[in-house]
């Protein structure tokens, strides 16, 4: 088990960690590609930036939404992303282990409010999966992946819970731990290869409606000539 | 909608009805081998545009999390699942990821998914034309997915296959291949003739001789509005030529014979219709070496030209100013004079979605209209979060589908209408006028709908000239 558990916390630990590091920077570096390829081939590049800015910042923390559409899960969902994104980067134990390994070091959550923000992130997932299952309209659009990377991204904060708090832990401290890391690594796997990617994909999504407006001239005739022969338009034919 | 194309199809051509069955007429579809035309139409779409780099943003980022159903009129009035903006964009997002994506090409190989099928077809053609465009879903989506630019893609796809309502492409082929040019059919010498006819009933109305100026050379502004216009809204063409009349401008703009249609079908169903449409008006605007277009009230034909000029214009390519902001230039330079004392009833102003959503012209309509409407109401809600008149994104030139824009897409609208007490509605646009009208009588409001110099031409005092209370009592 210590074995597994070395192998799982160390070498594995690295290589999926690096695995997702470089698949978000993959996805930054394509998007920002593909923009400016985009807008290379369009005259009109004057792309409103700030106001593309301002709207995505407001969107970083989109409170002022919450009641203009589905408040309870908007709410829900608004403090789950908080207290993902917070607990692991804060909690006193993943910070000394950063330190450990890297030297690095940054202030960490008492536990209290660790466990509380924990436990609120728990809450808010499963309410959200429960919103899924249970509203009329989200359960009519939502498909197993998305049920599957809620579940995903859950499981690391319940195993982490429990691993803290062996006490009330329906599995052994070790076995505990074990699921937890490696639930933690599963998500750094899915991070880049499935909509997760949206942690880094979210920057590009308020200039989408800006950049891809502006179209390519001569791509109808072009089009036409692919699939006619001619530039004709499908009108004439 | 109960109405389906065959019956009346072929009670109309004549034709051998066909098995499919559209939720409007078409002219003449692709009937074989849709599936794999369709495929080839969506790879050379993706190989020549800029759709691909979207697309592979949008796979990514539909989060299916359902918030866009509190800002859809149209799921708002039916609550059934296929009308959710997300739902509608997954059909040609499953369709990009399942034919053109590696990933969805490994899983279809391992569960065996057949992909593109007819019934997706037939779905894509249905649920792209219970869109309006309107773009009010863009408000609300955490992840920014533009769902009126998907729609505008899948009709486009469509489109090269002439799944296309007869009522937009009929159009489309009258003004690119027609005698006129026009999508109303409107010959040069009929404008002629509509225009002296217009410019009589103005000398009557005012008592002084007011021109149109036509074909005139070197002018700062060649005039587009919707061509429908000339048959439909005289009150709006001669609040247009009364009001820069009035401003001392009639010797700054004209119209021209070659060309005078603001209309461009393209938005909503092409980009080849799009780019061909806007590369006539730059023409005309070029032959008669105008130094911007001016375009007439109609919120589609103003952002087509407004945001496609640019990409489409080349070097003739010109700056695009709205009637509506010529207007209140000139009412901010003094240069209007307008009664308060003619529109006492209560008014009330409908933002175009193609005008409004983007924030382009919000405020100088309102500005104008409270210059001399005393008393002026707000629909609730306005600005960039309108409601769409329900006849958006083509949809009100598609007549088979009436009872759609009545009871479902323009039920938020009457509603928000009706809320307002109001007497006249101010719609700057051919087609929401022409979707409020079929409103107010479908949904019995006592109310008016009226373009904005419609309201300037009963108000606007010209010196000389008869003043407004007298024309009123002729």
């Amino acid at each position: 088990m210590t074995e597994t558990l070395d192998f799982v916390r160390g070498p594995l630990f690295l290589m999926t960690f690096g695995f997702l590091v470089l698949g978000l920077a993959r996805h930054v570096f394509l998007r920002t590609f593909a923009v400016v390829r985009a807008l290379r081939r369009t005259p009109c590049r004057d792309v409103p930036w700030g106001r593309v800015a301002r709207k995505t910042a407001g969107w970083f923390l989109p409170v002022r939404h919450v009641l203009r559409g589905a408040p309870l899960m908007s709410m829900a969902s608004i403090v789950f992303h908080v207290t993902i994104l917070v607990v692991p980067v804060f909690l006193a134990q993943h910070v000394f282990l950063w330190h450990r390994g890297l030297g690095l070091s940054w202030p960490a959550l008492a536990a209290g409010a660790a466990d509380f923000l924990t436990l609120t992130a728990l809450g808010t997932g499963v309410f959200l999966f429960l919103f899924r299952m249970v509203d009329r309209t989200a359960r009519h659009m939502s498909r197993f992946s998305d049920y599957f990377l809620l579940a995903a991204v859950i499981l690391p904060f319940a195993s982490g819970y429990f691993a803290l708090h062996p006490e009330g832990s329906p599995l052994p401290y070790e076995t505990m731990l074990l699921i937890h890391v490696l639930s933690g690594e599963l998500t750094f796997l899915l991070l880049p290869t499935t909509k997760l990617a949206h942690v880094v994909l979210f920057l590009f999504d308020r200039a989408s409606t800006d950049i891809f407006w502006r179209f390519v001239p001569g791509a109808g005739d072009r089009v036409a000539e692919a699939l006619r022969g001619s530039p004709k338009g499908a009108e004439a034919s | 909608m109960s109405q389906t194309a065959t019956e009346p199809a072929v009670a109309r051509t004549g034709r051998k009805t066909t098995a499919r069955k559209y939720p409007w007429y078409v002219i003449q579809p692709v009937e074989r081998d849709r599936v794999r035309r369709f495929l080839e139409a969506f790879a050379a779409i993706l190989r020549y545009t800029n759709y691909k780099p979207l697309l592979d943003q949008y796979v990514r980022s539909s989060a299916k999390c359902s918030r866009c159903t509190a800002t859809c009129p149209v799921y708002e009035a039916t609550g059934d699942p296929r009308d959710i903006p997300c739902n509608r964009s997954a059909l040609l997002l499953d369709v990009y990821r399942r034919h053109f994506t590696i990933s969805g090409w490994m899983k279809a190989k391992l569960t065996g998914d057949p992909g593109l099928t007819e019934a997706t077809i037939d779905e894509m053609a249905r649920s792209f034309y219970r869109c309006t465009a309107c773009k009010r879903c863009l408000l609300e989506c955490p992840m920014g997915i533009d769902h009126g630019l998907l729609t505008h893609l899948g009709r486009w796809i469509l489109g090269e296959l002439r799944i296309v309502p007869k009522g937009l492409e009929i159009a489309t082929i009258e003004q690119l291949h027609g005698e006129s040019g026009n999508t109303s059919a409107i010959l040069p010498h009929a404008l002629v003739d509509t225009l002296e006819f217009l410019e009589e009933e103005i000398e009557e109305m005012f008592g002084i001789p007011i021109k149109y100026p036509v074909d005139r050379m070197d002018r700062e502004y060649a005039f587009f509005p919707a061509v429908s216009d000339f048959l439909m809204e005289p009150e709006t063409l001669m609040g247009n030529l009364v009001t820069i009349y009035a401003a001392g401008d009639n010797d700054r703009w004209t119209i021209g014979t070659g060309y005078y249609d603001g209309i461009n079908y393209g938005l909503f169903y092409s980009d080849h219709v799009l780019e061909r449409v806007v590369k006539k008006v730059v023409a005309e605007a070029a032959r008669l070496r105008a130094k911007k277009i001016l375009i007439g009230e109609c919120g589609h034909a103003s952002r087509s030209a407004k945001e496609f000029v640019p990409v489409f214009g080349g070097e003739q390519a010109r700056p695009v100013v709205n009637i509506m902001e010529y207007t209140w230039e000139k009412l901010e330079e003094g240069k209007l004079d307008l009664d308060p004392d003619i529109v006492t009833e209560p008014v009330t102003y409908h933002d175009p979605c193609n005008i409004a959503r983007s924030g382009w012209i919000l405020e100088k309509p309102r500005e104008i209209l409270k210059s001399f409407c005393r008393n002026f109401v707000e629909m609730i809600p306005n600005r960039t979060e309108n409601y769409c008149c329900g006849g958006g994104g083509g949809t009100v030139s598609v007549d088979e589908i009436h009872d759609f824009r009545m009871s479902v897409a323009g039920r938020k609208k009457a509603e928000q209408m009706r809320a307002t007490g109001a007497k006249y509605v101010v719609a700057p646009c051919a087609n929401c006028k022409k979707q409020l009208r079929e409103l107010i009588e479908y949904h019995e409001l006592d109310m008016q709908c009226v373009g904005l110099h419609d309201l300037i031409l009963k108000a606007i005092r010209i010196p000389g000239a008869k003043p407004p209370e007298a024309r009123a009592e002729g």
